[in-house]
């Protein structure tokens, strides 16, 4: 037993003298734990998106749809957008269903209602809408069409009720309508005990059947009062980017996922300088006709090529096993793993030069990169985390290297569109690099 | 060939090269003999470019090393302490890697990679994983990596580190062949018996400076005794050794006495007087300085310590 202890001993003593492993054991995982439940929202009172952009158009101006407008601006999963920003100074003016749809082909915003003028009616009873969307992001797009749907049925039925009334005093005459409602808030009060007032103010507002909880979405489940509202609601749905897509979940989670894996790699490689340093491998190469500058930009120009080869070939395989459309816009998705590829290798040559030691350098690699793949994007949308987080996410290569893909894959950008999110990753390589380059020259790995 | 006047280089508060100078000729086998830490790592990675002095010249050929021109790193060749190679390459694409950073490619590289295998008696595993390789078989490929570009000058840095007898014979034997083909080799170690063996020239280095050199005979000298006799300490030696303290220092350790004698003193006076005093002569035994002598008396301290 004596033995054991000692031994036991030894490993708690060798494992307080590394630094590295101690931080991954203790300190890595509680800032993983820490940074997720801020991705996730954890902590907040509420679970679910929040702050999606969605543009409403309302050509009708009937007071029914502005309650409407303004039950969606209470939803915190939209930030409701009414007007576009002119040139200059100007003011800016409201948005018009041409407007909107050229914001969304423009990713501006991915989600609008359009209220089109007779979206009420005098004549008619229910309700006629627009639904525009893009759906680069499907679970997004499917959790934005399910809050619409909720949100939208919630307050139907009191506008619907409100409508009724008015198509009922110009059929029959107003004085027979409030005659009408008189005799029911009579009835219900002698049945059920109300203050016949109350009841009858009540039902003038038309909120007593807006107290009843409409279904969240309608299909089987929602039961006789979702297919009535579906029947009374007229709801269409016009997709405006992608209809070629043919597998649009799997075009922006195979990216995400390629992403991730694609940073694992190049770490693993750009940390392979240190396997090299420990093999005595550069003072070989540096006592021959090889230089500082060499090794490191060969080192770079190799991770960028693997790079680039392993985004492709996961993208290929992508199409493989789900159909991914990834050869129609080629030339552009290579542009985007080009982008990718470089500012992924300059992240790991970033941590190789900072790093003291390959395990410091597998650390770091480990937590920046599971964050990274977090607050970006990787593996489920922006829009799910607080609005801060999804303010940090822009400051990852995870970020800017998703929207590169799916502005290849999905809107089938051409170069000049891709400039913007291949723009942002080559200075982000090309600032990275430059302070990596710095600290190799004065750094201890070719020491 | 390569001349170092007053070099010096720190690391931080460490001194490791305290104002080396040293001359070394074309065609010279230089032996480097020091203990671990003495600087020679040091003096080899200023001599190869790795490192820049911190003060001092180091002149190949006439020429300053710190400009790093294409004929100084052409005429260098570098075999590292440690087996500087890729382990998952086999031993063709290995000298090939380093083949082509020379400049060699095409039929010229496979023919000079052909022959470095040869010299090193790897031809056999040319296609093999360097990983494979036992360790002697790796210090051989790890010299004929540095061979590749025909160097003029040679450093090895304790190339025999962990070998096999075979193996290092067969280093011995490349090194000396490729030496009388008129390579200059400065041989870094701190075993005495490669310097003694190998080297036409030594330098004994400890703390990062240079404490004395010459050629073995020329070192030895330095010492103020020649040969040390030594008997055992029993009854029958011991009229002996009271005769023999006028030759040199007795000294008396455990059950052995040794006599270092006097560089002036003859042998035949020694054993005549020994005879004289009854001592029978197959007790006694004699042995030549060395370099281990030389250092304990240069530095105070034993070359393995």
């Amino acid at each position: 037993m004596k033995t054991v202890l000692t031994l036991v001993w030894k490993d708690f003593l060798l494992f307080s003298k590394d630094k590295v492993a101690v931080s991954l054991t203790f300190l890595v995982p509680v800032a993983l734990i820490y940074i997720f439940g801020q991705v996730f929202g954890v902590n907040r009172g509420s679970s679910g998106p929040t702050g999606i952009p969605l543009a409403v158009v309302n050509e009708s101006g009937a007071p029914e749809i502005t309650t409407l407008v303004a039950a969606l601006k209470k939803e915190p999963a939209f930030r409701v957008v009414e007007t576009t920003p002119q040139a200059g100074d100007a003011p800016p003016v409201p948005l018009t269903e041409a407007l909107v749809r050229e914001g969304i082909k423009a990713n501006r915003y991915r989600f609008a209602l359009v209220f089109p003028a007779d979206a009420t009616s005098d004549e008619r009873f229910g309700l006629r809408m627009k639904f525009l969307y893009n759906p680069r992001n499907d679970i997004e797009t499917q959790t934005v069409t399910g809050l619409l749907q909720k949100t939208i049925f919630s307050e139907a039925p009191a506008i619907l009720l409100q409508s009724l009334r008015k198509q009922t005093s110009a059929y029959i005459g107003k004085e027979q309508t409030d005659r009408f409602y008189d005799q029911m808030a009579g009835a219900i009060s002698e049945a059920f005990g109300y203050e016949r007032e109350a009841v009858r103010e009540s039902m003038k507002k038309g909120t007593m059947l807006g107290q009843a909880k409409a279904p969240a979405a309608t299909g089987g489940a929602g039961g006789a009062s979702a297919d009535f509202l579906d029947r009374i609601i007229k709801l269409e749905k016009e997709q405006l980017a992608g209809q070629q897509v043919k597998s649009p979940a799997a075009t922006r989670s195979v990216g995400g996922w390629a992403m991730m894996f694609l940073m694992f790699s190049l770490s693993a490689s750009a940390a392979s300088l240190f396997d090299e340093k420990k093999a005595g491998l550069f003072l070989r190469l540096l006592s021959g006709p090889v230089a500082r500058t060499h090794v490191l930009w060969s080192k770079y120009l190799f991770c960028i090529a693997l790079g680039l080869v392993q985004l492709v070939a996961l993208f290929f395989a992508g199409r493989l096993l789900f159909g991914i459309d990834v050869t129609s816009n080629f030339g552009n998705l290579l542009f985007a793993c080009l982008s990718a590829a470089m500012a992924c290798t300059a992240f790991g040559m970033l941590l190789a030069s900072v790093a003291r030691t390959p395990a410091a350098a597998n650390g770091m690699a480990t937590f920046l990169i599971l964050t990274m793949s977090a607050m970006g994007g990787a593996w489920f949308p922006l829009s799910f985390m607080p609005e801060f987080m999804q303010t940090l996410g822009k400051f990852t290569i995870t970020y800017w290297s998703m929207e590169g893909f799916t502005a290849a894959l999905w809107a089938g950008a051409s170069f000049v569109e891709m400039l913007p999110w291949c723009g942002v990753q080559l200075a982000i390589a090309a600032v990275i690099m430059a302070f990596s380059l710095w600290r190799f020259q004065r750094g201890t790995i070719f020491e | 060939m390569l001349a170092l006047t007053d070099v010096t280089k720190r690391y931080d508060a460490l001194t490791a090269l305290d104002g080396v100078s040293l001359q070394i000729e074309a065609g010279e086998f230089f032996g480097l003999l020091g203990p671990n830490g003495a600087g020679k790592s040091t003096l080899m990675s200023l001599v190869s470019g790795l490192r820049a002095a911190d003060a001092g010249e180091l002149l190949l050929d006439g020429r300053p090393l710190a400009t790093r021109d294409a004929a100084t790193v052409n005429a260098i060749g570098l075999v590292p302490q440690t087996i500087a190679l890729y382990e998952n390459l086999s031993a063709d694409e290995n000298l090939r890697v380093f083949g082509r950073l020379y400049g060699l490619q095409g039929a010229a590289l496979t023919a000079r990679i052909t022959e470095c295998l040869a010299a090193v008696q790897l031809e056999e595993r040319r296609k093999d994983a360097m990983k494979t390789f036992s360790g002697g078989m790796q210090r051989r490929l790890n010299l004929a990596a540095s061979l590749l570009h025909h160097p003029r000058l040679l450093l090895c840095d304790e190339p025999t580190v962990g070998v096999d007898p075979q193996s290092r014979n067969a280093i011995f034997d490349l090194l000396q062949r490729l030496n009388r083909e008129g390579m200059t080799i400065i041989y870094s170690t701190h075993y005495m018996e490669e310097a003694t063996r190998l080297c036409s020239r030594i330098g004994i280095i400890d703390h990062g400076k240079i404490h004395g050199l010459g050629t073995l005979e020329e070192l030895l000298t330095r010492l103020p005794f020649a040969e040390t006799v030594s008997f055992p300490r029993i009854p029958g030696t011991a009229a002996a050794a009271a005769a023999l303290r006028s030759f040199g220092e007795l000294v008396e350790n455990g059950e052995q006495s040794h006599l270092r004698l006097d560089s002036r003193v003859r042998l035949s006076q020694v054993f005549a007087a020994a005879e004289k005093a009854g001592a029978p002569d197959r007790l006694f035994q004699l042995k030549r300085p060395t370099l281990e002598d030389l250092f304990l008396h240069l530095t105070g301290k034993s070359l393995r310590e």
